[in-house]
């Protein structure tokens, strides 16, 4: 499996069936076999603090749902995920595509790229960032399983050196 | 029309239906006219009643109502296209629009100087859209959404520009979530 096959696996291994997005050229990798796979239900949102609603709805019902966004929709999500999904205790799984590291080649991207492991470490939020593809399987089965017992948001980073990137 | 006697009517209305309520009085107000475990109330996250109501409705069968505020949703339209995009046939919009900012000073909104969201809602491609400006016409058009499998629906329901008619309900949003999800799935047991 590569890393979009272990995400994947990992979200049907914690029953995770409904994925909330807004769309990024590397999640796409990702998004693209969600799309393709009966067992998940892909939501586009228009903007990231959208999909945290949406995902929030889902849970409450009994349908666990995951978030996949870039670290500038981070930003817009920040208010959704500390007014809502913190207070309610909600276990919403973050997928970020982390910009602004390295091989950036936009200038727009580094400053809230770069801002989003401390912002989370602001929000007590655990967070943990995929360098390469090692460990993977282990590392994002023990996420899943720490953000359903902790109730809260966590955030699985994702980063060129794991994917590729994009390549201006 | 009073947003509490219209608050008590979608109530009586919805039967088991989950409702989620945006922030502030609409809150207060679902838990006066009847508190229930199916109630979802906002306590903060202005802007997502709605988005936490297609979430639901697509997390279950059943009917969803969300009771939003105009200035809320104006604060994430993009939510329209959304549910115009999914077209849940179980979920039901209504707006509470007093074209004002009630618990910010009275501020015009952006429905007070021209706005339509009712055309929004349909611009989006949500065909079963009315605008209600009395119970009786509320109460008709909420019957029509809930008894039938056609939806989104989406009402915006002119209200009168008063405050609050009831004290501050206690709620607490992780005991909200908690109850609220508990009538979907059995209760979490200690090591699950």
């Amino acid at each position: 499996m590569n890393w979009a096959e272990q995400i994947i696996q990992t979200l049907k291994n914690w029953d995770t069936s409904l994925i909330v997005y807004v769309p990024d050229i590397s999640i796409h990798q990702v998004a693209s076999l969600i799309e393709a796979d009966p067992y998940f239900k892909l939501v586009s949102a228009t903007r990231e603090e959208e999909a945290i609603g949406i995902a929030v709805g889902s849970y409450a019902t009994g349908r666990n749902a995951a978030v996949f966004m870039q670290s500038s929709g981070f930003g817009n999500s920040i208010n959704a995920i500390a007014s809502l999904c913190i207070p309610a205790r909600t276990p919403i799984p973050m997928f970020i595509n982390l910009r602004g590291g390295l091989g950036e080649f936009n200038i727009a991207q580094v400053p809230m790229g770069r801002a989003v492991v401390p912002i989370l470490d602001q929000l007590g939020l655990p967070h943990y960032v995929l360098e390469d593809y090692g460990n993977m399987d282990s590392l994002l089965n023990g996420a899943m399983k720490l953000c359903h017992a902790n109730r809260q948001p966590l955030a699985i980073c994702l980063t060129t050196s794991l994917h590729g990137g994009k390549v201006a | 029309m009073r947003r509490f006697e219209a608050t008590q009517l979608v109530s009586r209305l919805a039967g088991d239906a989950p409702i989620v309520s945006n922030l502030g009085p609409t809150s207060s107000e679902l838990w006066h006219a009847g508190h229930r475990d199916r109630n979802f109330y906002n306590y903060g996250s202005m802007g997502l009643c709605s988005s936490i109501a297609l979430g639901m409705a697509l997390g279950t069968d059943e009917q969803v109502i969300s009771l939003d505020g105009d200035g809320s949703l104006l604060m994430n339209l993009g939510t329209v296209a959304s549910i115009g995009r999914e077209q849940p046939n179980n979920l039901t919009v209504i707006v509470w629009d007093n074209e004002k900012w009630g618990q910010t000073g009275g501020q015009t909104s952006h429905t007070g100087t021209g706005t339509d969201l009712e055309a929004v809602a349909k611009s989006c491609g949500i065909v079963h859209t009315k605008t209600v400006r009395d119970l009786e016409d509320l109460e008709a058009a909420v019957s029509d959404a809930l008894s039938s499998a056609n939806g989104p629906n989406f009402i915006v329901a002119k209200i009168d520009d008063v405050g609050g008619s009831t004290s501050v309900a206690p709620v607490e949003p992780e005991q909200t979530l908690y109850r609220f999800r508990n009538t979907f799935v059995e209760p979490r047991q200690p090591g699950d």
